[in-house]
């Protein structure tokens, strides 16, 4: 190991251990510190924020993992801004605030807080937090909904300077704030970025002082060389090939015309390529993924087949390469809405996991959720006048795998954000969460069922809401692989069982306005199967019955396995014909 | 300082170089703007206030700004604080809730120093093509303020002379026609130079102590001329309920109310009965409706009355709070003036009875803004446009309304159809009057315009108007004026398709779509059937008017071989009546 | 018709409202000899005539063969606009747009007026026609033009017996085409009848203001040519040869044959003679740059010149109010023409300006005149309403006995009574100090005038001389200086009749104009090189017909520019470069940019610049007439005191120590020799003109008696 450290200069291995981790605990002390500091339950408690430090080159060096579909964006964002900007005019002391989909970012609400970090007049690197925040204005509560330009999703935030020299520009953040709904709260995340990353840049400055600017700067250059050669090593292990897949994002908010998805990765020797000619040009619609929102897709896929323990930086993104055409739903171009680009994002990850399931089956999973089934309300409480915001993106049901059932409702790919606890959401808000549960039924049948979907359900007693959803699946579940079945899809209820007011069914992404006493019911899909249903151990099936997740209808139906309900057994002789039934009608189709 | 005399000499000198230094305003504004609603329609105003922030000259182009922006002044200047303002500053402004009106309204307002000393303040309102938000050219049947576009609580857009670049790139980037409205910006600082600089002049040539003690004596003139004017009105009670035809959502019509009490302590405005304030763009803010009440005062009054501070403080009203006629956040505003020009018609009806010969009839009394925008295929530019069509104006007691005129607060020119089409990816197919669309009297309303556009290529366009249910009154006997008709016509392989549209309505527009205005015309007044039939020939022989509706509406008989009325035709039709 | 001017002498002809002034130049001596006679309204021409008669008899040597030419300037054109009385004209546009006349701009004239009434459209509704065809902005054809479409509007027109048509067919000047096929079926079914081609008229894009410009045209064609028929065959009847001439509106002048083709570039031709008479004595005396002011008996004008020439606008209206403030191409109370006018701003101060004070307790003066009848009240023909001419009298800056040169006394009194029953009492005021007040009050509305063209056009007035002339000028002039901040004013010989001299001091001037719309950083450099050969070749074609022009023509080129995006245009002299290449082009635009920071304080450098249209003037050159110098006597002023008198000053106190009534010498002008010098305060009276000299102002009288102020 200690020789393979040795890149030109010497390096201590024990020292470059240390730095390695001091670097990482200046991000993770970030995160502490922004989500100690913040206000909004999206943000302190769901964790919908990354932090991460760039040397002066603007290359990642180290990064808190949060939400990995923020760090792969934050690549492009940092050094466009700068570059936009100009390093110059930035002093210590300084951060600039940006969001800016088509420099770099992703959607409007995904805002990034930056500064440069000065040891003793000299440019160290920059700290930079970027927070999800509840609301940015825009056509909607929470800032989400199906639009058709930009322009209608919130404030758009080219780098500018909204700290200076250590104090907040007075005039930029009461603009900035004069766009948002939810201006408390906001105002609060802001300052628990500016927070984060004042934190950030003391740590740096002491482990500078530590060890000094130009050892900082070799054991720096020593972290990325270190991920470099072990990104390729791993590479070198994926089966050379070309892997190709294409599918559909359900619904665009718009038209019905599904969003068509193509991926081809291409893995030779040491170098993998993601190409995606041949996806849909970009829609009036809010499905458009930005270049930086793709490339984070890739950077996902490509790390998700690696070491767990590889530290990502500078190292590791040198080798995400990608075509995404300019002009498409992956590489969406000015003035197209982008709000829903994660949704694209997330089906993209998932193609690209399909794709390389025959080269790795083992390591590949069916078809999740694959969408960020965000919901969003808006309410002005009666009492003050405030206008509250609320955003939270719901679990679903996993793929299956390989050796193991897809877990029931949960996030997935570069999701990874909590869920809002009940209990804090209706002590926020004027609201009520009637009802959290799994769905029965929902999992993709095989061999490892996928996991169950959840049902959130949303009841506003006593005053009108506006109620966003952007989310998707709402034409066909995950698809299972291998033999395995699809998941149940995903259903957008307004008013569910009730008699009182009028039952519909909603579409995928919409905004509608609530009267008091309205219910919306957000079910999300069920993950895909892996390997054939009737290939399913049947006591993993019965044991399902039993929990009640799958009723004996479906265990006989599609896993033939016969339970016997008196005695909550498997009858193994009726199971055993059954399933050759199964098999048969199978193989002849 | 004793109560020296005044000098008449000195205060008419005064006067004039104060309203020179607005007019100075407006022409450096308009000619180095760069859109067309402003260099071209005028959509503008300009005013200088003294250091108390009371309004003491203006250059109105637009009386709509008359009572909106002397409001929203003194609020923004008092929230951002005089204290912070250094010589060279100025602080940007279109907050609805900060005493604004509709976010495209965007105030810069700069102190004017002289020798270290605030002396007042200069400031420019302009409508901005665009400002973001959720259409092209921010217009739109929108639910909440913050779809509307950005909104600019007071900020200091220039520091010292120096534009805040962040500050103005953060502004900008929430604009889809970003050179136009740098442009416009750019004109918006030229103007405020223009006016401080001239404000320094006057000040340098009779002294800060006269200075101040001449604007008191300028304001205290139009107090006293005000005061004057007032007590010559008819005491009484007057009210009028209409209303607001759609608002953009639902069925039912937006209920407004007016009474208008005439009495010793002067004339106050009341709103109350208005329809609550609704999820829908047809909310007027207090400075709105403040503006109409103003408007109605100011058209009763004297034509050369000068307009300032002293004025003013004599147009009382009271809009309950929560109404639409002075919403509370974070109600949808842009539709704003279609509710306060609505109400402009109505203080007019209530006041008919009273002053049958100052008022007239109904007018369009709507902005009827159409806007449109999306990407220029020669420049890859994102462009918006914007414009406010003509109507009819209501019949007076001794005069026909004119046809195709802008009305009551709104005096917005039309843009040239040669310099829309060279500046805009759009075809206008069709500019002209509609015939018989006039509300017939013994005084005719004026009539109604007709305006196609046609798009080659994709586009988004927004209608926001109104009066597409009931046209606009008649008085004394006079019939109401057409309805508004707002179409999409679609060119299909079986021919031209047209659809109806709302008056409040965002549509995608396909290459060949048209979308066609056809703008009320103005109610009559006083009975069809008591017209000079010699006026209804001349009507017929422009084409203005058909053969059958002279002889349906007004009983008149036109003998088309002879270009002649027929008498004794029009004897028996009238007799019949 | 015309003979080319052989003779030595040369007239001008200014008709007014009251009174036709005539001038006659001896090129040879500079000898200026002048008539005035009443205007006959009803018949110009009848007038006019009288005026050259009574030149010509002036001088009996002066044989009709002997002219070189007759200048003539005026108001016909506007006249029969404002007075509705036009040719009765038909109009045809494109289908869609029967209505541009009648919708015009939408605004309403007046902002408060409940009772406001639209102009009425120069041409009925149904003499208003469509033809189906149309063009794009880049002038390709959307739709081919309809002959048969165009045979039907020509059979109804010819029906309808027109005298002239107006042809305005939207995108007409970027492609002419389809309007001239127009017009030649108009001209092929009514031989006789006027026609106008937009593209011809005024080839600039905005379809309202090109098809007003255009109607006007058309509409003002028959009158004018009429009326110049009738001239010249007055002239001929009394022997007169030699070549007409008339002022345009735009400072030059133009054959009469020119003018009956495009009569719109004549509708301001009276006032513009006034303001080239200013630019031509300046230029004479060596300052090119100067503020003109000319106040008669209901209006003053004032307008800028710069390097010898007079500012030029196109937004200009005609037959509305008066143009002042924010209105765009002129408020909507008038009719806009597209066609270059002096940049004037006339307002309604005049020496017969009625003052008044108002609801308010204001005094206000104007805009309502006394006019000529019943006129001031010291006239004594029964006006009772003070005027400014009451107020100076009252002043003591008028003499009672010597006003006209004697021939009309003044009653002081009824003066004094007037202006204390009217505005002193309501004041609280003495009749001097109130009377003192009009003067200013009258002042500061000029003073903003002056504003207007100079500050607001970007000129500071501290680098100008004003010219100070008219009846009422020379009154007021020094004051102005003062307010305006203006260093030097110059009064010339002759004050009241200066106007007519203008018309004999200036060039034949063509203009051409070729549309470009195109980006600097777009242009092709040959298309505006090959455009203004086109030009020129046209000019040198147009310059042939004028015979009073010596020598070759002279071209002048300018291109009318913007940012890309702005409406207005600012124009900016080509740069004088043999080459039309790159750094033509950037000499081109940082000029622009000049202009631009000069005109609006900003300059937005870097920023697209858009080249509008190329503009190519034909000078003619006409030989200025030599003045006559004084003879020099190696006298002093005080030959030319004729008496002291008490005239009352007020201002600048502190530096003159005067205030109140204040004795004062009286000069008599025509006595004053040249290079004297002497001191305000003064007085100083010729038969037509009074000129008053304020306190700390220095006056001397140069070589041709002309007398120049400084402070």
């Amino acid at each position: 190991m200690a020789s393979s450290l040795q890149s030109g200069e010497r390096i201590d291995p024990i020292q470059f251990e240390v730095v390695r981790s001091a670097l990482t605990q200046v991000a993770e002390e970030m995160a502490v510190a922004l989500r100690r500091s913040a206000y909004s339950t999206n943000v302190k408690t769901r964790q919908d924020f990354s932090c991460a430090f760039f040397d002066r080159n603007c290359k990642p060096i180290a990064q808190a993992f949060t939400q990995p579909v923020h760090l792969g964006s934050f690549v492009e964002l940092i050094p466009t801004s700068v570059k936009t900007y100009g390093a110059d005019n930035l002093e210590p002391g300084d951060m600039l605030v940006v969001n800016d989909p088509f420099g770099g970012g992703s959607h409007l609400n995904d805002v990034t807080v930056f500064g440069p970090v000065h040891h003793k007049g000299h440019l160290v690197g920059y700290v930079a937090s970027l927070a999800h925040h509840v609301d940015v204005g825009g056509g909607a509560p929470a800032s989400i909904g199906p639009f058709q330009e930009i322009f209608q999703e919130g404030v758009i935030i080219p780098p500018v300077k909204l700290v200076k020299g250590g104090v907040i520009s007075y005039d930029i953040f009461k603009l900035l704030l004069a766009q948002i709904r939810s201006k408390r709260v906001t105002s609060g995340d802001f300052r628990a970025q500016v927070a984060a990353n004042t934190v950030g840049a003391r740590r740096l400055v002491d482990l500078v002082d530590k060890y000094g600017l130009d050892d900082f700067d070799r054991y720096v250059a020593a972290v990325i060389d270190y991920t470099d050669r072990r990104t390729r090593a791993e590479i070198a292990d994926i089966p050379d090939g070309v892997y190709t897949e294409a599918g559909f994002l359900d619904f665009d908010g718009f038209t019905d015309k599904t969003v068509h998805l193509e991926t081809k990765i291409t893995i030779d020797g040491e170098t993998a390529f993601f190409d995606f000619d041949g996806c849909d040009p970009q829609r009036r619609a809010p499905v458009n993924s930005t270049k930086a929102m793709t490339f984070s897709a890739c950077a996902y896929a490509l790390r998700a087949l690696m070491a767990p323990d590889l530290p990502v930086n500078e190292g590791f993104y040198r080798h995400v390469r990608m075509n995404a055409p300019a002009g498409t739903v992956v590489h969406a171009l000015h003035p197209a809405p982008v709000v829903g680009g994660w949704e694209t994002q997330v089906r993209v990850n998932d193609l690209l996991f399909r794709a390389l399931a025959p080269g790795m089956p083992t390591k590949i999973a069916a078809a999740t959720k694959a969408m960020m089934a965000q919901a969003g309300f808006g309410i002005i409480d009666r009492d003050t006048g405030e206008y509250h915001c609320n955003y939270e993106a719901l679990a679903g049901g996993y793929g299956a795998r390989a050796t193991a059932d897809g877990p029931d409702a949960v996030q997935q790919h570069g999701q990874n954000t909590e869920n809002a606890p009940v209990e804090e959401i209706e002590s926020h808000f004027p609201m009520r969460v009637s009802r959290l549960s799994l769905i029965e039924n929902s999992e993709g049948p095989g061999k490892f069922r996928g996991g169950l979907g959840m049902r959130r359900d949303y009841h506003f007693p006593h005053d009108p809401a506006t109620f966003t959803v952007l989310s998707d699946r709402d034409i066909a579940g995950p698809q299972g692989i291998f033999g395995g079945m699809a998941g149940r899809k995903a259903f957008y209820i307004l008013n569910p069982n009730d008699s009182a007011a009028e039952t519909s069914e909603l579409t995928s992404k919409c905004v509608v306005d609530l009267k008091p006493g309205d219910t919306v019911s957000f079910q999300t899909p069920g993950g895909g199967g892996y390997g054939p249903p009737d290939e399913r151990d049947p006591q993993a099936v019965l044991r399902d019955v039993i929990s009640g997740k799958v009723d004996h209808e479906r265990a006989r139906d599609l896993y033939g396995v016969i339970i016997d309900l008196a005695t909550n057994t498997v009858d193994e002789v009726e199971t055993i014909a059954k399933r050759s039934h199964l098999r048969s009608s199978r193989n002849s189709s | 300082m004793t109560t020296a005399a005044i000098d008449p000499i000195k205060f008419e000198v005064i006067r004039n170089a104060l309203t020179q230094a607005a007019e100075e305003m407006a022409i450096a504004l308009r000619r180095s703007a760069y859109s067309t609603n402003v260099k071209t329609r005028q959509d503008f105003s300009c005013a200088f206030f003294d250091k108390d922030l009371r309004s003491v000259s203006q250059a109105f182009t637009q009386p709509v700004h008359l009572g909106s922006f002397v409001r929203h002044v003194p609020i923004a200047v008092e929230r951002y604080g005089p204290e912070n303002l250094d010589p060279g500053d100025m602080i940007l402004s279109n907050d609805p809730y900060g005493g604004g009106v509709h976010l495209n309204d965007i105030s810069l307002i700069a102190p004017v120093h002289w020798q270290g000393e605030l002396v007042g303040y200069t400031a420019c309102l302009a409508h901005h093509v665009d400002v973001g938000g959720g259409a092209p050219a921010s217009v739109g049947a929108f639910r909440e303020v913050f779809q509307e576009g950005i909104i600019i609580p007071p900020i200091k857009l220039v520091a010292r002379g120096k534009i805040d670049d962040d500050l103005f790139r953060l502004v900008l980037a929430q604009i889809r026609s970003k050179r136009e409205t740098t442009g416009d910006f750019r004109a918006q600082i030229a103007s405020n130079r223009t006016g401080a600089l001239r404000i320094v002049e006057i000040i340098d040539r009779y002294g800060i102590d006269e200075f101040y003690r001449y604007i008191d004596q300028i304001i205290e003139y139009t107090d006293r001329r005000t005061r004057a004017e007032v007590a010559k009105l008819p005491k009484g009670v007057f009210e009028a309920k209409g209303f607001v035809d759609n608002d953009g959502f639902t069925d039912g019509v937006v209920t407004l109310a007016v009474k208008i009490t005439i009495d010793d302590d002067g004339v106050r405005f009341d709103t109350t009965g208005s329809d609550p304030q609704r999820r829908a763009p047809v909310n007027s803010t207090y400075a709105q409706t403040f503006s109409a009440c103003a408007y109605a005062l100011r058209a009763l009054m004297d034509r050369d009355l000068p307009v300032n501070d002293g004025f003013y403080r004599y147009v009382h009203v009271n809009a309950p709070e929560g109404t639409v006629t002075n919403c509370v956040h974070p109600a949808p505003v842009v539709g704003g003036w279609e509710t306060h020009v609505r109400l402009n018609d109505l203080i007019f009806e209530a006041l008919a009875p009273a002053l049958p010969d100052a008022v007239c009839a109904g007018t369009k009394a709507m902005q009827c803004h159409a806007g449109f925008g999306g990407e220029n295929p020669e420049t890859g530019e994102y462009y918006c446009f914007l414009e406010t069509l003509a109507g009819g104006y209501g019949a007076r007691s001794t005069s026909d309304g004119p046809d195709a005129v802008q009305c009551h607060g709104q005096n917005t020119e039309n843009a040239p159809v040669e310099e829309t089409e060279r500046n805009y990816p759009v075809r206008i197919a069709r500019y002209e009057l509609i015939p018989d669309s006039e509300g017939p009297g013994e005084f005719r309303g004026g009539l109604g315009l007709r305006r196609d556009y046609m798009f080659p290529e994709e586009a988004t366009f927004t209608v926001l108007a109104d009066r597409d249910k009931a046209g606009p009154h008649g008085l004394f006997g006079g019939e109401p004026g057409s309805t508004s008709v707002y179409a999409l016509i679609k060119n299909q392989g079986d021919g031209k398709h047209e659809e109806r549209l709302s008056s409040k309505t965002t549509v995608q527009m396909q290459p060949g779509d048209v979308i066609s205005y056809r703008t009320s015309g103005g109610g009559g007044y006083g009975s069809a059937f008591a017209r000079d039939p010699q006026h209804v020939l001349a009507d017929v022989l422009q084409g203005k008017l058909s053969v059958e509706r002279a002889r349906s509406r007004y009983g008149v008989e036109i003998d088309m071989a002879a270009y002649a009325v027929d008498r004794s035709a029009t004897l028996e039709l009238r007799r019949g009546k | 018709m015309t003979i080319p001017g052989t003779g030595r002498y040369r007239i001008g002809v200014d008709i007014g409202g009251t009174f036709t002034d005539g001038t006659l130049v001896d090129s040879a001596t500079g000898q200026v000899t002048t008539s005035k006679v009443l205007s006959t309204p009803a018949d110009p021409a009848t007038g006019f005539i009288a005026a050259v008669k009574k030149l010509l008899q002036s001088e009996s040597s002066i044989a009709p063969g002997d002219l070189e030419h007759v200048v003539h300037a005026t108001t016909v054109a506007t006249n029969s606009i404002i007075e509705g009385k036009l040719a009765k004209t038909a109009f045809i546009t494109t289908e869609g747009f029967r209505d541009m006349l009648e919708i015009a701009r939408q605004i309403r004239p007046s902002l408060y007026d409940l009772q406001f009434v639209k102009p009425p459209p120069l041409v009925p509704r149904q003499l208003c026609f469509e033809v189906s065809e149309r063009l794009d902005a880049k002038g390709q054809v959307v739709t081919p033009l309809d002959e048969q479409s165009v045979a039907q509007v020509v059979e109804r027109i010819a029906e309808s017996k027109v005298e002239a048509v107006a042809v305005c067919l939207l995108h007409s000047y970027r492609n002419p085409d389809h309007e001239r096929r127009v017009g030649e079926a108009l001209r092929a079914r009514l031989p006789g009848v006027i026609i106008s081609l937009s593209s011809d008229v005024v080839p600039e894009f905005r379809e309202y203001l090109r098809a007003s410009t255009t109607v006007i045209n058309a509409a003002v064609s028959p009158i004018v040519s009429r009326y110049l028929k009738s001239i010249s065959e007055k002239l001929e009847d009394a022997g007169v040869t030699a070549e007409l001439l008339v002022m345009q509106s735009s400072g030059g002048v133009y054959p009469a044959e020119a003018a009956v083709r495009s009569p719109v570039f004549m509708v301001e031709s009276g006032p513009a003679a006034g303001a080239v008479a200013a630019a031509a004595l300046g230029s004479s005396l060596g300052y090119p740059n100067v503020l003109s002011f000319d106040m008669g008996g209901t209006t003053a004008k004032v307008s800028l010149i710069r390097n010898g020439q007079p500012n030029v606008t196109k937004d200009y209206s005609v037959g509305g109010a008066a143009q002042r403030g924010t209105g765009a191409f002129g408020g909507a109370s008038g009719y806009p023409i597209r066609t270059p006018v002096v940049d004037l701003v006339e307002i309604g101060a005049g020496g017969g300006s009625i003052a008044w004070v108002d609801s308010g307790g204001a005094l206000r003066v104007g805009p309502h005149s006394a006019g000529a009848d019943p006129g001031p009240v010291c006239y004594g023909l029964g006006g009772t309403e003070p005027t400014i001419t009451d107020a100076n009298l009252v002043l003591g800056r008028l003499d009672p006995d010597y006003f006209a040169g004697g021939e009309m006394p003044l009653d002081v009194e009824a003066a004094q009574a007037a202006i204390r029953v009217r505005c002193a009492d309501p004041l609280g005021l003495s009749v001097e100090k109130a009377a003192y007040g009009i003067v200013e009050i009258a002042n500061t509305a000029m003073v903003n005038a002056l504003r207007l063209v100079s500050v607001q056009r970007g000129h500071d007035p501290r680098d100008f001389m004003l010219v100070g002339f008219g009846g009422a000028g020379p009154a007021h002039a020094v004051r102005l200086a003062e307010q305006a901040g203006i260093p030097r004013v110059l009064i010339p010989v002759g004050p009241g009749t200066a106007s007519a001299l203008g018309l004999l001091v200036t060039d034949v001037r063509m203009e051409g104009s070729a549309t470009l719309i195109v980006r600097s950083d777009e242009v092709e450099l040959s298309r505006i090189a090959a455009e203004f050969k086109r030009l020129e070749t046209a000019g040198r074609e147009s310059h042939k017909i004028a015979a009073s022009a010596s020598g070759d023509p002279v071209f002048e080129r300018s291109v009318e520019m913007r940012y890309w995006g702005q409406s207005f245009e600012l124009s900016v002299p080509a740069p004088d470069l043999p080459d039309i290449d790159a750094r033509w082009m950037s000499e081109l635009v940082e000029a622009f940019n000049d202009a631009h920071e000069t005109a609006y304080g900003f300059r937005a450098n870097g920023e697209p610049v858009e080249l509008v249209n190329l503009r190519l003037t034909t000078v003619g050159k006409i030989a200025r007439p030599q003045m006559k110098k004084l003879e020099t006597t190696g006298t002093d002023a005080s030959v030319a005191v004729k008496g002291q008198r008490d005239v009352y000053f007020a201002e600048d106190v502190e530096n003159s120590g005067h205030e109140g009534m204040v004795q004062t010498s009286v000069y008599d002008r025509a006595r004053l020799p040249a290079g004297a010098v002497f001191r305000g305060p003064a007085i100083i009276e010729e038969p037509d003109s009074t000129t008053v000299i304020h306190p700390s102002w220095t006056v001397k009288v140069d070589d041709y008696g002309n007398l120049v102020l400084q402070r």
